[in-house]
């Protein structure tokens, strides 16, 4: 009995002090703050404010520092990922909302959404260049090299791609209706987008530049995670996450989640994805393996967190 | 670093686009949660709002014109406002058996009602002793499709607007469902 007792102990132990989880950052748009999640045991651990009604996340591959849009605000937040607090605020004027960081950390690429461009940001300089990109440019990543930039142009129904260093235009790939979240794969040969409008999912061979299909998912898809040789979609309307074979395009399952999914995202080791539920105000994990809804966790309200929202703690 | 301009360039660059972007909305999409408890049973107040076909318990609608019925993707309802306004809606979702119902704007005026994107649920959920519980709620853009909207366009106004309907909307569905 008292063996039996101990052992428990340790074992609630083990869950309360995790070893260094992963940790979501959610950037909540109309509670204009940010919810940190650890991810082992999905627990908020803070709240930052931010302001500026906060939209877009990326994280630095080495989790040091997590980069924010505030669309309204018109500035990028600069944050010290492991102090929980905000180290800077870099104007950029426009209408900033998709974000991504280089692999080395040393550049942050802003979409500027109402100046239809990409704004480049040496976040220790603050130092800028900018590059025409389209109409409404929307999601941004770039390849795991850091070589080649993908930007959504929501309304020119297109998919820009560039050179990363000169910000040269490489190419313009027609995909479906109003693509917003892009997303590469590990290996930087494909990429993917939602959309919104045309309800599928654009697959497209970075190297040939071209457009291998269009996959049909659930209405108003925003955004694509990879996991398992898995493609995830968050369908904002239909209120699911639709699952497709990376490989043969088949559908696999359509998962129920939260009211209105914006924002999905991957672990680190493709196990788990997270679902960010804007009108729901939850941070949901779902098993990449199994397809099972694992647990929820509250954001504040109105999260968005569009983009790489997850940070690996080493 | 001939590339690096400075940041007000940006500024009037962005700025001088902005007519060519009418059709984009704005940055922050917005919510409303309105309920309300009915003191009749959940199946009558269905009777009432489950019916895509007649918006008739809004007050400000003076006709509802419909077709497809309460078919996702195919009902589809023009509502003409008591001052000539209207508004052209879509069914997305539809559920007997939880009572709950979705829809969107296809197209209205934002004169009409100063909102862009429009998206609403209805649901009745079964309360204590035989009452009812309606939960109204809708997402939504302003009516302004950029920055620095005016204040009749502003995430305020589209707010306010959306938020009087559905305070006025339950009001009046209470009374409807109460009436022997």
């Amino acid at each position: 009995m008292k063996e039996q007792v101990f052992a428990a102990v340790l074992a609630i132990s083990a869950v309360a002090a995790p070893a260094r989880a992963d940790e979501a950052f959610v950037a909540n748009q109309t509670g204009d703050d940010l919810t940190i999640v650890e991810l082992s045991t999905m627990t908020p651990l803070a709240t930052i404010p931010i302001g500026g009604k906060p939209a877009g996340v990326a994280v630095s591959r080495d989790g040091s520092r997590v980069y924010v849009t505030s669309p309204e605000g018109h500035f990028l937040s600069v944050i010290d990922a492991a102090a929980r607090r905000v180290a800077k605020k870099i104007e950029t004027g426009g209408g900033p909302l998709g974000v991504a960081v280089s692999p080395d950390g040393s550049r942050v690429y802003v979409a500027d959404m109402y100046g239809g461009g990409l704004i480049e940001v040496d976040p220790a300089t603050e130092a800028t260049r900018r590059v025409e990109i389209g109409a409404m440019p929307a999601g941004v990543a770039a390849t795991p090299d850091g070589k080649t930039l993908v930007v959504a142009a929501r309304d020119d129904n297109a998919l820009v791609v560039l050179d990363a260093k000169s910000l040269v235009r490489l190419a313009r790939i027609p995909v479906g209706r109003h693509p917003y979240g892009v997303t590469i794969d590990a290996e930087g040969g494909r990429v993917y987008s939602a959309n919104v409008e045309s309800d599928d999912v654009s697959v497209v061979d970075l190297a040939e530049r071209r457009l291998v299909a269009n996959v049909p998912v659930g209405s108003h898809p925003y955004s694509v995670a990879l996991a398992k040789g898995r493609v995830f979609a968050a369908n904002q309307y239909a209120e699911s996450v639709s699952v497709f074979d990376a490989r043969s395009l088949k559908p696999l399952a359509t998962i129920k989640v939260g009211e209105y999914p914006e924002s999905v995202a991957a672990s680190r080791d493709g196990a788990v994805i997270y679902v960010v539920n804007w009108f729901s105000n939850e941070l949901w994990s779902l098993d990449a393996a199994t397809l099972k809804i694992s647990a929820k966790a509250a954001t504040g309200d109105g999260p968005r967190a569009f983009g790489a929202f997850i940070r690996a703690v080493n | 670093m001939s590339f690096v301009a400075p940041r007000r360039a940006f500024i009037v660059a962005a700025l001088s686009l902005i007519p060519a972007l009418a059709l984009a909305h704005g940055p922050s999409r917005q919510k409303v949660v309105e309920k309300i408890e009915i003191d009749a049973p959940p199946a009558k107040v269905w009777a009432i709002v489950g019916n895509f076909g007649d918006m008739g318990w809004l007050p400000g609608v003076a006709k509802t014109e419909a077709t497809g019925g309460n078919t996702p993707d195919q009902g589809k309802r023009k509502l003409t406002l008591v001052d000539g306004g209207t508004i052209d809606e879509t069914l997305t979702k539809y559920d007997a058996s939880a009572m709950s119902l979705s829809y969107r704007i296809e197209h209205v005026d934002v004169k009409v009602l100063p909102v862009n994107n429009y998206s609403s649920t209805i649901t009745v959920t079964p309360g204590e002793g035989g009452k009812s519980t309606v939960e109204w709620k809708g997402a939504f853009y302003r009516g302004f499709m950029n920055n620095d909207p005016p204040p009749e366009l502003s995430d305020e106004a589209a707010l306010k607007a959306v938020t009087d309907i559905y305070k006025a909307g339950l009001a009046a569905l209470k009374a409807k469902a109460e009436a022997k």
